[in-house]
Parts: structure tokens; sequence; C-alpha cells
């Protein structure tokens, strides 16, 4: 049997003097492909591929609105295709009247926020006065753009209420900060964002809010696979957070939407018809 | 891209006293974004022959055309339905004619052979039967799968019994997989009747 080697062949004369081409005289005939200009077939896409790759499996959203700041997140963990834990914390207090909410490496989120909380206590120590939360998503943020490049995965949100009212914004492992009223992290944001955008009026009150909040982060589990477990909300207001629910989606789905029990019936009569 | 996880999937049979459940989960999904909610994974290739495909969802939908057309022609000339153990070699050879280009799909077959005596096995993707006495597992949740089934499984179970079994193993180890999931789909099938039930399981 002749091997098939058409997939050797290059539309590039082989650079070098003319006696070499002999060699591609058996093969330079058919049409061929162009092959990549590296040394390493297999994996020199795998780098571009994993730029884009949705490396944060979680659902994560904040908002601002008239009665302060609403921040809401699932709580499940995923190992690629594993779910390691449905009862993970991901909003992190920070102090009383400051939230961080967690998304991309466990581990990195934990520990900076709980070092952004001592940072936080220690200003307040050397000024009299609580820190504001414009200062303390730039000390984050200045503290993660000096460990930029190193492979920490930090995708969080800092909300909070100081002098100036409420406040929100978001921070990177890249060292970006965003201020913003509406911000959602997260492999579900996408879907946090849809009912989000939709159902937001900045005159909400704290019922419609925490409700909207609820939902938003409900569709986000039902459509993503990496996020799931329990929808916990909190509210951010002049005097400090409170954690107003934490309800589990798999119980929530059939909240919003019940399963008229005559459809189970009709199945099993159709069924046992057969 | 892992490409047996790229729609997801949990497939699992379990053998009772002359009878069998087929259970599959019933997302559809790409990656982590779930399309659908209602997927038939199990199909009946006759009253006491049914067969779940766990895998890509393409080679699951195809895969099956071509087994109803194979048995519909058995059917013609034989004039009667396939044996259980003679479906799982048809199954089989076509999957080895794909040796170099498979179907990406793993089957689980299940069914009543003579005497009313129950039947399961499981393949790879190129046709490498796996008989078992007392269950098999397919997809993405596969691992969680067989420690549950593990835990769980007693021989002889009347089909009310073998049907919760099945269900509690099939939604526990769903629960743990990001990639399958979202209700439950279960056939328990005895000489007499075939029950098909919907499962509410968690969808998230």
């Amino acid at each position: 049997m002749k091997l098939d080697t058409s997939g050797f062949e290059t539309s590039m004369p082989t650079i070098g003097f003319g006696s070499s081409n002999d060699m591609l005289d058996g093969f330079s005939t058919v049409p061929s492909f162009d092959l990549p200009r590296t040394t390493d077939f297999d994996g020199f896409q795998k780098e571009a591929v994993q730029m884009v790759k949705p490396a944060k499996g979680t659902t994560t959203l904040a908002f601002i609105f008239k009665e302060g700041v609403m921040v809401a997140a699932d709580s499940r963990a995923s190992m690629g295709g594993y779910i390691s834990s449905q009862s993970v914390k991901k909003i992190i207090e920070i102090n009383p009247y400051m939230l961080g909410t967690m998304a991309g490496g466990a581990a990195d989120c934990q520990f900076w926020h709980r070092n952004l909380g001592i940072k936080c206590r220690l200003h307040e120590l050397a000024n009299k006065r609580r820190i504001s939360v414009s200062g303390a998503s730039k000390l984050l943020a200045n503290m993660l753009y000096s460990y930029r490049g190193m492979g920490l995965s930090v995708g969080t949100m800092i909300a909070g209420w100081d002098e100036t009212g409420p406040g929100l914004y978001y921070v990177d492992n890249e060292g970006g900060r965003l201020k913003g009223d509406r911000f959602s992290v997260g492999s579900g944001s996408p879907y946090a964002y849809g009912v989000l955008d939709s159902g937001y009026k900045f005159d909400m009150s704290v019922e419609e809010a925490s409700e909207l909040a609820r939902r938003s982060i409900y569709h986000a589990t039902f459509r993503d696979g990496a996020s799931g477990g329990v929808a916990s909300v909190y509210h951010v207001g002049p005097n400090g957070w409170k954690k107003l629910s934490g309800d589990d989606v798999g119980e929530l789905h059939y909240h919003y939407y019940p399963v008229p029990p005559s459809t189970a019936e009709q199945v099993m009569e159709e069924a046992a018809a057969e | 891209l892992q490409i047996f996880e790229y729609n997801g999937s949990a497939v699992v049979a379990m053998v009772g006293k002359n009878c069998f459940a087929i259970a599959s989960d019933r997302r559809l999904g790409v990656q982590l974004q779930t399309i659908a909610t209602d997927f038939q994974r199990i199909s009946k290739i006759h009253d006491r022959v049914f067969i779940a495909l766990s895998g890509l969802a393409t080679d699951v939908q195809t895969l099956y055309q071509r087994l109803v057309f194979r048995h519909k022609l058995y059917q013609l000339r034989e004039e009667r339905d396939m044996k259980p153990e003679t479906f799982a070699s048809l199954v089989s050879a076509i999957l080895y004619e794909k040796r170099f280009g498979p179907y990406l799909c793993q089957p689980v077959i299940a069914g009543l052979g003579e005497d009313d005596k129950p039947f399961i096995c499981t393949m790879d993707s190129i046709g490498a039967k796996e008989l078992a006495k007392d269950f098999v597992v397919s997809g993405t949740a596969s691992e969680s799968l067989y420690g549950a089934c593990e835990a769980m499984y007693k021989p002889d179970m009347e089909a009310e019994e073998l049907f919760e079994t099945i269900s509690q193993a099939l939604l526990s180890s769903v629960d743990r997989d990001c990639l399958s999931g979202w209700g439950g789909h279960v056939y328990v099938v005895t000489p007499t009747e075939i029950k098909e039930r919907i499962l509410k399981g968690r969808m998230d």
C-alpha cells in the first residue's frame, strides 16, 4: 500500500541551492495546502485559544440603584467538567460596609480580599476615617498590577457605601480597574447581563432590586454549565451590607416555572398503552 | 477541546429481576452553554431492545438512524425482532467499520433476551463490547455514575425498586457534573410493559 504523502507538500519552494530541488521531484505535482511556518504544528494555536477560553467558571453581578448597591453570586466551583463544590462563598465581606465578589481562582480571590481588608483597616487607624470604595479598589488594583503576568486569576467587583454614596468598581488580575453602575463577571455573565439589563431601573425598591438580582443569577445558572448551587443576594446600604437571601437554584427553577401535574400523568398513560 | 465533552451526556443501564432500566440526562449543550433541556438520548429499537448513546450529539442522532435502518432490514428478512446480543454485535461491527474515523459516541444497549433474561452492555467508540451483569455507564458523568451505581445497586430488584435506584444514581451523579443533567429520562422495561418517566432534577 503506497503511503499518501500529499500532506507533506508545501507551495513554498525549498530555500537553498538548485541541486536540492530534485528531492521534491516525486512530490511536488499534486496541489497541497500551506503548512504553518512553525516547528510545533500541534501546539502553536494553543496559546491563542487559551486566551479566549472562559477561565472563570462562575456568575457574579453587582449594580448601583437608588437605595445602594445590590451584589449577587452563585456558589459553584468547577474543575473542568467536575463540580468540586456547590457551596462556595463567592461574596467576601471585606469589612462591615464593603463587599468583594470572587471570580477566577478561589485561593487568589480569598487571599487578596483578606489582604485588602487588612490594608483598609490600617488606613482607618492611620487616618482616623474609613477608606473610600475608590481608594480600596485602587489599593487592590495596584497590588494585582504588580503581579501581572504571573498567573493570578482574579475578576472581582468591590462594592461599598462611603461618604460620596454607593460605589462599585471592577478590578481584575490584569490590573484593570473600572468604575461603573452595572457589572457581571464570569462565564455566566452574558446570561445575567441579558436579564439584568432588560429589568434594570435606577428607581427600584430594595425588594425589586433583590428579586432582579436573584432572577439574573438563576437564569445564568440555568444556561451556564459552570454556574449553579445557591444564589446569594446582598444589599449594601448607608449602614453597611446585609445578606438578603440565599436560595437554592434547583428549587428556584420550580418556583419560577412550576410543573403542572397533568403533564406527568399524560406521559405515563402513553407509555402504558404501548 | 475535548470532543467527547463537547455536548455533555450521562447514560446508565441496570439489570433487575426479569426487567431492566435505562436512563439518561436531558441536556444538550455546546461546551458550557446549555442549548436544550429535552434532548432524546434513549431510543427504542423494538419493544425489548433499547439503545442509549452518549457523546457527540450529531453522531448520536446519525448512528441511531443507521441502526434503526439496519434493524428494519433485519425484520424484513428474518420476519422477527433482533435478540439483544445480536443487536450488540451489529452495533460493534458498525462502529468498527469506522475504525479510522469513528463515530464519537459510546452506546449503552439494554434488552430482554430469551426467557425474559435482561441483557446490558456498553461499548467504546470503536466497538469494544463490555458485558456486565449489574450495571453499565457512559458519558461525561461516568466516573460519578460508577461510584453511585456501585454503592446503590443490589441484584434482583423488582421494577419499582429498580426505578428508584437508577433515578437516584443518575440524579446524584449528574449533580456533580457541569455538562450533564437538567432533568432525567428513565425507561423501565419488563416482559409485559414499558414505563417511561421524566425525572425532576436540578436545572443548574
